[in-house]
């Protein structure tokens, strides 16, 4: 097997004593859309973060592109993020700045070019995620899907090997839950990255997952291909997927204080 | 452990935090270097905004330090010392600390929500993913936008307010001007005016980096941007005035 874009090996992360990760182990392949699916603080957030540099784990390796992040200094934490891109939970645009200056913002910080290559590139990249035309127009100013989308074109305009999606159909109705899934699915086979996504969204997972695994009271529970986890015979994946449902608590695992 | 025995503990914890907050804003604005163009734009926009509501006060203490200074004086029959009260009470005490709690008020408060907000809606993290250092992009250009500005803003305020107390000692309290301008600047020499400078510099040094330190560490949420802005307007007050004390104490001596 070729180096896996990310790989989690043994990693624990807890918080004030309280374990939020658990030995968690995985590798996820390159060029390909892989989905980390969980029930609400089941500790995905805490992945993506743990992925990205901005929390350490307690133990474990973190692999990206086969360099271990837990190693690398503010330097070279820096330098690998430059190859990562990130669609946050709402956005997470820059309030003061215009879409366009928004979607600009990584060009004019790590590149040289010159305004006018800036701004064709962004004019493209926002066409891409299907927003042409937006430059001008305030982060306060747009849908909950819109607020995604330039997000979304934030975080590729640098061209990024990997980029990472947290619940990217949290908060959205329905059919703009749809778009953003076609909209991932759609950028998946254009740019050929990897996509990792978080999400607790099943219907969703389904439809973008080349992979997925689940993580649950800290663990990963299950992973495989779409087919292998709809079919898997593991109970918690079941109730999972059946959704609605409750899951049952894992031995040792505290109730969450509300 | 009891919750008395846990305030100390927290305080020190926040000294601490505060200490290691402000080394990392230096060592990321060395290795990362300054944004100037940010900078001189702060300093404008902090200028620009921070003007008027300074002048406002400073014209109405001055009045009010001519009318305290005219009543205390006159039962010595000595009214003209009016002048000397102006300098000393206004110019070397009052106004310095009239322009940090202004500019406290006014900037401190909106830096500090402003990046607790953005903490808040996940916009620092972003920063970090996209590899910028958030103390180089956010704090530096702003504190020493603040430092750059709180010279001019502190010469403003005394020249206000002694504009003021003169208008009211002359036409309101009948104190010959002549002498009034003489008691005033025989107590303001340049190295007292130098002086309130340097209180000015120093505050706005406090306010930037104090309301920067609780922005950026506050709780998620609405509660956490409030309560984080709360505390950052009350610890910058109670740091300058204690620093306001030093600066007098030790320049004063
Ligand atoms: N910075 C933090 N400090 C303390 N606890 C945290 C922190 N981040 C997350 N947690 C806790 O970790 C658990 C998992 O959170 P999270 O990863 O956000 O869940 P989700 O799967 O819903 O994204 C939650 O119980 C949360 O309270
Ligand atoms: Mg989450």
């Amino acid at each position: 097997m070729s180096v896996p874009a990310v790989e989690f090996a043994h990693v624990s992360k807890a918080f004030s004593g309280r374990v939020v990760l658990q030995d968690v182990d995985l590798r996820i392949p390159a060029g390909r859309t892989t989905v980390i699916i969980g029930p609400s603080g089941a500790g995905k957030s805490v992945f993506l973060k743990l992925l990205v540099g901005l929390l350490q784990p307690d133990e474990g390796r973190i692999l990206v592109e086969g360099e271990d992040l837990t190693r690398l200094d503010e330097e070279g934490l820096y330098r690998l993020r430059r190859r990562i891109g990130m669609l946050f939970q709402d956005g997470a645009l820059f309030d003061s700045m215009t879409v366009g200056e928004n979607v600009a913002f990584p060009l004019r910080r790590h590149t040289r070019m010159r305004e006018p290559e800036i701004d064709a590139a962004v004019a493209s990249v926002l066409a891409s995620v299907g927003l042409p035309g937006t430059q001008e127009r305030m982060p306060s100013e747009l849908s909950g899907g819109m607020r995604k989308r330039v997000g979304l074109a934030r975080a590729i305009v640098l061209d990024p090997d990997i980029v990472l999606f947290d619940e990217p159909s949290s908060g959205l109705d329905p059919v703009t839950s749809d778009a953003i899934d076609q909209l991932i699915v759609e950028m998946r086979e254009r740019l050929g990255k990897t996509f990792i996504v978080i999400s607790h969204d099943i219907v969703g997972t389904f439809r973008i997952a080349d992979h997925i695994a689940m993580l649950h009271g800290g663990r990963i529970v299950a992973r495989g291909t779409p087919e292998e986890i709809r079919h898997s015979p593991d109970p918690v994946v079941r109730a999972f997927l059946r959704r609605n449902i409750p899951l049952p608590p894992l031995p040792g695992e505290r109730e969450e204080s509300p | 452990m009891t919750a008395a025995a846990g305030i100390p503990a927290r305080f020190l914890a926040t000294v601490g935090g505060y200490a290691g907050f402000t080394w990392d804003c230096a060592a990321a604005t060395l290795r990362h270097g300054l944004r100037t163009d940010a900078t001189l734009r702060e300093a404008y926009v902090i200028g620009v905004r921070s003007l008027p509501v300074l002048v406002t006060m400073a014209v109405f203490v001055g009045t009010n330090l001519s009318i305290q200074g005219h009543a205390a004086f006159r039962t010595l029959g000595a009214h003209s010392l009016v002048g000397m009260f102006v300098a000393l009470a206004g110019v070397r005490e009052v106004c310095p600390l009239l322009a940090g709690t202004m500019v406290a008020a006014k900037t401190g408060t909106e830096i500090c929500a402003q990046l607790a907000v953005m903490r808040t809606k996940e916009q620092i993290d972003a920063l970090e993913v996209m590899a910028v250092n958030p103390y180089a992009e956010l704090i530096a250009p702003r504190l020493l936008g603040i430092v750059l500005v709180m010279p001019a803003l502190t010469v403003l305020t005394l020249a206000a307010a002694i504009a003021s107390a003169t208008a009211v000692a002359v036409w309101q309290l009948d104190v010959n001007p002549g002498e009034f301008r003489d008691y005033v600047f025989d107590n303001i020499r340049l190295a007292d005016v130098g002086i309130a400078v340097l209180k000015g510099v120093l505050f706005g040094a406090v306010i930037a980096t104090v309301s920067g330190f609780f922005g950026l560490t506050s709780e998620r949420g609405p509660e956490g941007v409030g309560r984080a802005t709360n505390r950052a307007i009350v610890a910058i007050c109670v740091v300058c005035v204690m620093l306001n004390y030093l600066v007098t104490a030790v320049a004063y001596r």
